[in-house]
């Protein structure tokens, strides 16, 4: 029964990344008509388009195109920039230091606060010190991520003069000065998720709270910080990877925003900079590896739940 | 990227009728302060189609960087001396039209992927849930970008990008509406008289879910208006001569630096309107919904 | 058994913002006494119960007095509540498929309480949650015991919260309409087997039910609640054979018995006019007089308390006399 489960959650995961790679292409080379000729501009001749299409195999089939694009991608080949000839691999790699310390610790942020504010919320659930908290996080949800970030660089970097208000010192030239400029990203980041976070769980423990089964933990003895974590957290699948989902997209669309606010220049800012330019291959393939990694955290939770509950091992 | 809270905020309290109408006073002063703000913006968008103070994209180099509270320019002016007020009255426009246009296609799109998942076979049902999962899977910001890569970026793009991150959230939501609608007795009367699917769907689960529907939409709205707000912010949504409040603010940080009192207005815009809609859309689903009405104990 | 009640509740109240769900519920249950609370939906058992254990949910506050062990339940912590819940005072609840947990098998929640209270090894737990499956008398106990909740029939879940709420022999066992879930031929049974746990460990019962024949059979006494008051408490006995309050003698009136549920429809299972009042819009007065057919202006000005004695009524015009027919089962 559990094999059949992390089978069909295999085949699902593998199905939907061919779907999401074939919309990508598809989208990408219908939209975007003659790839050379975009890349090129409006002044191109003829002559240079048709060189730079078969230099980069564009005048194949699509259908040959596309296998060839997959089967890069999974030897680690993601492909060249038009302009620069750099290798897309490398252009990513080179971007990681800055986008993953900031995504990592504004998404520990985001927890660090969310989770206390939420379960206190919903604890106090009809009291006044529930409601505040609520109220606040309500206002904070509509708050953009980044004004959030110009706020942040006002107060902090403008008007007190702690912080850049912008800007990035390289991990090897500084480390302080590196961290330095990441903590207003950070801040930024970090809060606004919080934000809509602590509304989710405070929803989310109020759910499990009022569950039958947590109140049996209860009326056999068990305190309600041990009932919640032992008794409703494995029993909030559903809730935790809807939960993750929503953690994943926001943190990525947040961080795409807060690079550009702080001029970090991370991974997103790279994307926004081919999408700019139009550099096809690089959005693409970057674009790919994203929603890889995103459908893989959501494959690795699934398979955790698949092992922790009973009715879905069953269920198949 | 944001997304709007499709949980359920109310959660069974047993018995508890008291306790319920404690949440519904708290629900009706979120309707109404909702209702209030949302009317407000909808007054301005609806009044800039037809009047602004200035024209928006109209240099004015006498009068560059007024401050708030000039006269003939309340709002102040930018770099350029174009007036503020007229760009936020704009603006308004776009967020009105980019959330609508995205939160209303999604939900039709949504509304009939949902129904038809709800009342098919598993193999339909299957199909289009594991769709709408790969749909889901794919970062909302991602599709964006792509699609400012491809078509280009505009206010069209935006929608587009909106819809295809909307669509899926819209269709789970109206599926499992739909599917405890179709459990219902009155259902299984109505098959027995012979009705059909599309009659079946129309008159009685449609009319059952629009409370459900409603309140997706308005919060919706509210996400579409932050998700078209930050692509303007980030060059890959509108651009002059349009106007959105994420544009502003984006001019404002690259032309005077944060420092700029411009960049308060159109935030304060975005925080007031979108909150707005929250509340409305959470004062609606204790109206709305019908599954917290009649809750038994 | 020592001769302190197994609970003992003086003046409750429930509240909740502005509106109070209970008002003012007195009563005593003496170590090992049953006693029954019936009434309709929405009449505050369930709250009054949940007060008892300190669960009301949040945003609900319990007033009044409730002494229990030695101590006034109300004015504990949340920790000195926990070390007495499935210890000395437990429950059982309406729906045992949603009231346990899902993802543990039933040996290891059974044996979990055990642990919890007795201070034992996990070994010596679960050969104690072996013994009482037995005792529950479930078929094939070993395999009851590592099996999960959605595995078993209603009936085996029901006995296993039985089991769980009778691990430490409580003073005082919670039962919350504990057959309403069940199939109506496995709900003799599991009513006999918590009887019988019941009396063989001498613990005091609450049952909570609006199903009278139960109450008939295993309580000693009753207390019909309405609108959030006992209406009329006493021996069960004299209650159901000669109601003195008008709502007691509709409520048996309503039951259906082999004598009113006629066949061909001729007759009609009578029942109470009107509708249970919102909390928000208590009649004045007596909260029953709108649908009391005795009610006269001093009923709709004042509202009457329970009077004293061993059979007890909060109304202005008590009824006198016995029922006859079949009716009190």
């Amino acid at each position: 029964m559990l094999l059949h489960y992390v089978l069909r959650r295999l085949a699902f995961f593998i199905g939907a990344m061919f779907i999401a790679s074939v919309l990508i292409f598809v989208l990408i080379r219908a939209a975007g008509g003659n790839v050379a000729a975009v890349v090129l501009g409006r002044d191109a001749s003829p002559e240079a388009i048709n060189a730079l299409a078969t230099e980069y195999g564009l005048d194949r089939p699509w259908a040959v195109q596309y296998l060839d694009w997959i089967t890069g991608m999974m030897g680690g080949d993601l492909g060249q920039s038009f302009r620069t000839g750099e290798s897309v691999a490398d252009l990513v790699v080179s971007r990681l230091p800055i986008s993953v310390p900031l995504a990592g610790a504004g998404l520990v942020l985001a927890i660090l606060i969310a989770i206390p504010a939420g379960t206190y919320a919903a604890r106090n659930a009809g009291r006044s010190s529930g409601t505040l908290i609520a109220l606040i996080s309500q206002i904070g949800i509509a708050v953009p991520v980044f004004w959030a970030g110009v706020l942040l660089s006002l107060l902090f970097g403008v008007q007190l003069g702690w912080l850049p208000t912008g800007g990035w010192t390289p991990w090897n030239v500084s480390v302080l000065g590196a961290i330095q400029s990441l903590v207003l990203p950070v801040l930024a980041l970090g809060l606004v998720m919080a934000a809509s976070l602590s509304r989710y769980v405070r929803t989310a423990v109020l759910d499990v709270m009022n569950q039958d089964y947590v109140r049996t933990a209860r009326a056999t003895g068990m305190s309600q910080t041990r009932a919640l974590l032992t008794v409703g957290l494995p029993n909030a699948a559903l809730p935790i990877v809807t939960f993750l989902g929503l953690l994943i997209a926001e943190l990525i669309g947040g961080t795409v925003i807060i690079e550009t606010v702080f001029s970090l220049p991370g991974l997103s800012r790279m994307i926004l900079s081919n999408v700019a330019a139009r550099e096809v291959i690089v959005v693409q393939s970057t674009v790919m590896l994203i929603i890889v990694f995103v459908m893989f955290v959501n494959l690795v939770v699934d398979l955790l739940y698949g092992l922790l509950d009973p009715r879905i091992r069953v269920a198949g | 990227m944001p997304q709007a809270d499709t949980s359920n905020q109310n959660a069974t309290v047993p018995e508890a009728s008291p306790h319920r109408r404690r949440r519904r006073r708290i629900s009706n002063a979120s309707l109404l302060v909702g209702l209030a703000l949302t009317s407000v913006f909808f007054i301005i968008a609806l009044v800039s189609f037809f009047y602004v103070p200035h024209d928006p994209n109209m240099p004015d180099v006498r009068n560059r960087l007024l401050p708030f509270g000039s006269p003939g320019h309340l709002f102040g002016t930018d770099v350029l001396g174009r007036d503020i007020a007229s760009q936020l009255m704009v603006g308004a426009q776009t967020s009105l039209l980019v959330g609508v246009g995205g939160a209303a296609i999604a939900l039709v799109l949504g509304t009939i992927a949902g129904l038809a998942a709800a009342s098919s076979g598993k193999l339909v049902d299957e199909t289009i849930m594991r769709g709408a999962d790969v749909l889901l899977s794919i970062p909302g910001i991602v599709t964006a970008l792509v699609l400012a890569a491809t078509i280009g970026s505009g206010a069209g793009t935006t929608i587009l990008a909106l819809t295809a991150f909307f669509t899926p959230s819209f269709t789970r939501v109206i599926r499992s509406a739909a599917l405890t609608v179709l459990e219902e007795n009155y259902i299984t009367a109505a098959r027995l008289y012979g009705r059909d699917r599309i009659f079946i769907l129309a008159r009685h689960v449609v009319p059952n879910i629009a409370g459900v529907m409603i309140v997706q939409f308005t919060l919706y709205f509210a996400v579409g208006i932050l998700v078209e707000s930050s692509l303007s912010y980030l060059g890959v949504g509108v651009s002059r001569p349009s106007m959105s409040w994420g544009l502003i603010l984006n001019e404002a940080q690259q032309q005077v630096g944060v420092s700029s009192p411009l960049a308060m207005w159109p935030g304060l815009a975005i925080v007031l309107v979108v909150l707005g809609l929250n509340l409305l859309g959470d004062g609606l689903r204790d109206v709305l919904d019908p599954k917290l009405n009649g809750r038994r104990s | 058994m020592s001769a302190v009640p197994a609970v003992q509740v003086r003046d409750l109240h429930v509240r909740a913002g502005g509106l109070t769900a209970v008002r003012g519920v007195s009563f005593t249950i003496p170590a090992g006494g049953r006693m029954g609370l019936v009434g309709e939906s929405g009449s505050g058992k369930t709250l009054t119960a949940l007060s008892l254990m300190g669960l009301l949910p949040v945003g609900l506050r319990a007033q009044g007095e409730i002494l229990h062990d030695g101590v006034d339940v109300t004015k504990l912590s949340d920790a000195q509540l926990s070390r007495r819940r499935g210890r000395t005072l437990s429950m059982v609840f309406q729906d045992p498929l949603s009231a346990l947990n899902p993802v543990r098998r039933v040996g290891h929640q059974i044996a979990s309480v055990i642990r919890r209270h007795k201070g034992v090894g996990s070994n010596e737990a679960g050969q104690q949650a072996l013994s009482l499956v037995q005792q529950m008398r479930l078929p094939r106990p070993e395999r009851i015991m590592h099996a999960y909740p959605h595995e078993l029939s209603g009936g085996q879940r029901q006995r296993v919260m039985i089991a769980m709420a009778l691990a430490c022999y409580p003073q005082l066992i919670i039962a919350d309409e504990p057959t309403t879930a069940l199939d109506v031929t496995v709900q003799k049974q599991v009513l006999r087997l918590l009887n019988e746990a019941v009396s063989e460990r001498g613990c005091g019962l609450l049952m909570i039910t609006h199903d009278l024949p139960i109450v008939a059979a295993m309580c000693e006494t009753v207390a019909v609640m309405y609108a959030g008051r006992i209406v009329e408490m006493g021996p069960v006995s004299e209650v159901f054979t000669a109601p003195r309050h008008p709502y007691t003698r509709g409520l048996l009136d309503s039951q259906p018995t082999m004598d009113n549920i006629a066949i061909d429809g001729s007759s009609r299972l009578p029942s109470i006019p009107g509708m249970v009042p919102p909390l928000d819009g208590l009649p004045a007065g007596c909260a029953f007089h709108p649908r009391c057919p005795r009610a006269d202006d001093r009923c709709r000005r004042e509202a009457p308390m329970l009077d004293g004695g061993g059979r007890r009524a909060a109304c202005w015009h008590p009824l006198e006399g016995t029922l006859t027919g079949t009716n009190a089962a």
